[in-house]
């Protein structure tokens, strides 16, 4: 899982947009997905998902994520079933305005979460640091915090994984088959992990600080980040995908 | 004790393999396991406690498959001391630290025992129990850790290098720690380390990795002789060694710094005596 954060190397077509772009494609078809209501638009979204991963040479970090939110996906699904009462019944409680609503509830789920973890699969963290500092004009402080929090997910879920293996060594049951009484036992260990994070990221801090943190401003990144024509057809695309959204 | 049968173990990304290894290590031995960074101690160190499972062979601890038998059941018998402590350590109190580990095994003794054998561990490691583990220092933090896995009283203590990052000082204690419960409670020692030095003056086995292979096996003072071998795993022997090789006959046992100078000693006896 921790994989699927890391950068892909490329030289797709979405390798080539700038990264506030492909940041913005992510946030459009996330915003597409919440707006439409018709349950066709949003299976052709989860289709633009694998396509954006099919073009972003990443297909196998794409199906990865889908097999991964599988799971939460059917236990929603069956949770929306049990509950929604309105439309006509279909199977025992089961309505058929359940059963469409559980499967705009999953798609959207689905579809929401996706674009973002691909688009930071194909995007170094510090040109999107970058871009946000020279394109969108934030402040770098800013920038780095953000980019920094990403940086550091598949760090922390390695820490965590090593810290459930020493545990394991020394008896705890996190080899057992029992999903709940895992997640009891995983609350203690927020102790190592959290004072693990805290003394990297003061170790991190005071690395910054001796490499001139400080001094760093808008002007100070020497690579540049220009918009070419694949950036304004991406943005068509983002527009295309929320107007679609609304009018269908 | 442990037996590994043409063990090969891969991770998916290839980086880092144990290729069809085979040793036995009998109770009460201290054996190290020695190679280059990415030679596959730590995975193989892994493999014996079962943390990772062999893709081909079997491991088997008192006799017991590691591919069929639960690691927290295996943690009563064998304790794993990693090269970070952070990472064992999850309590506010050094007492509830190693209180936490004994709970967890000790399933059916009841508080008194575990409260006794907490006290036990405190006295011999000079803890009063009350220090917050996360505020000592690194080396006082991996003797917390070490003190966790000693309460259980495992038969087999696997270290993974619990010596970097120490001092001299901390260092010592924490070998000599060990040392003791190899040699008065015959406990089975299995350790990965970078430091020949140490490797020198507490292992009696070495066992050197290279690319994933067990390229020697043997006592500790012919694997530091075997000069092919050490270049073969990209090792150096302990400087205490080189010099015994280059002053030739008469040194051939002098591992440490104190046979280093009985055979000194017994040198200058032989001048003196006109030998």
């Amino acid at each position: 899982m921790k994989d699927l954060f890391q950068y892909t190397a490329g030289d797709s077509v979405i390798h080539k947009l700038n990264p506030l772009t492909r940041i913005l494609l992510a946030v459009a078809v996330c915003a597409a997905a919440f707006v439409s209501d018709n349950l066709y638009y949003l299976v052709g979204l989860l289709c633009f998902d694998m396509l954006l991963g099919l073009l972003a040479g990443v297909f196998g970090k794409a199906l990865s994520l889908l097999k991964g939110l599988l799971k939460i996906s059917i236990f929603l699904f069956i949770l929306q079933i049990l509950f929604v009462r309105k439309g006509n019944r279909v199977f025992w409680i089961i309505t058929d305005q359940g059963l469409i609503l559980a499967a705009k509830v999953v798609l959207r789920l689905m579809i929401a979460c996706i674009p973002l973890a691909l688009m930071l699969a194909v995007t170094q963290i510090s040109d999107l640091a970058n871009a946000l500092v020279q394109v969108a004009h934030v402040p770098y402080k800013y920038a780095f915090t953000v980019t920094t929090a990403i940086r550091f997910i598949p760090q922390f879920m390695e820490e965590m994984a090593d810290i459930m293996e020493a545990q394991t060594a020394r008896g705890v049951e996190f080899d057992t088959k029992n999903g709940l009484k895992k997640i009891g036992m995983m609350l203690p260990l927020c102790v190592p992990l959290l004072v693990t994070s805290v003394r990297r990221t003061d170790a991190a801090a005071a690395a910054a600080e001796a490499r001139g943190f400080e001094l760093r401003n808008r002007t100070s990144g020497y690579k540049k980040y220009p918009f070419h024509w694949c950036d304004l057809l991406a943005v068509l695309v983002c527009a295309a995908l929320i107007a679609g959204a609304v009018i269908i | 004790m442990i037996l590994l049968e043409n063990v090969s173990f891969g991770y998916g990304d290839d980086s880092s393999t144990v290729r069809d290894i085979s040793f036995h290590i009998e109770r009460g031995e201290f054996a190290a396991i020695l190679g280059a960074n990415g030679a596959g101690k730590t995975t193989t160190a892994k493999l014996i406690d079962g943390l990772l499972k062999p893709t081909k062979g079997r491991v088997l601890i008192n006799g017991l498959d590691t591919a069929k038998t639960r690691v927290s059941e295996r943690a009563r018998h064998v304790g794993y001391l990693f090269q970070n402590p952070d990472r064992q350590i999850c309590k506010n109190t050094v007492r509830e630290e190693i209180a936490f580990g004994l709970t967890a095994v000790w399933q059916n003794a009841g508080e008194d025992a575990i409260a006794r054998r907490v006290d036990e561990v405190l006295e011999s490691f000079g803890f009063s129990g009350d220090e917050e583990p996360f505020s000592l220092s690194r080396g006082e933090r991996q003797r917390v850790a070490l003190a966790s896995v000693i309460a259980i009283r495992p038969e087999i203590m696997i270290l993974d290098e619990p010596t970097t990052g120490l001092d001299y000082r901390e260092c010592t204690h924490i070998m000599d720690t060990i040392k003791t419960m190899n040699e008065e409670q015959k406990t089975t020692v299995v350790m990965v380390c970078h430091d020949m030095e140490v490797v020198a003056s507490y292992a009696t086995r070495a066992l050197v990795m290279a690319g994933g292979h067990l390229l020697g096996d043997g006592p500790v003072k012919t694997i530091f002789r075997d000069q092919e071998l050490l270049k073969r795993a990209s090792l150096l022997p302990p400087q205490i060694v080189e010099l015994a090789l280059r002053l030739g006959p008469g040194f051939e046992n002098a591992d440490t710094v104190e046979e280093m100078t009985e055979a000194v000693s017994a040198r200058a006896k032989r001048k003196g005596a006109g030998v």
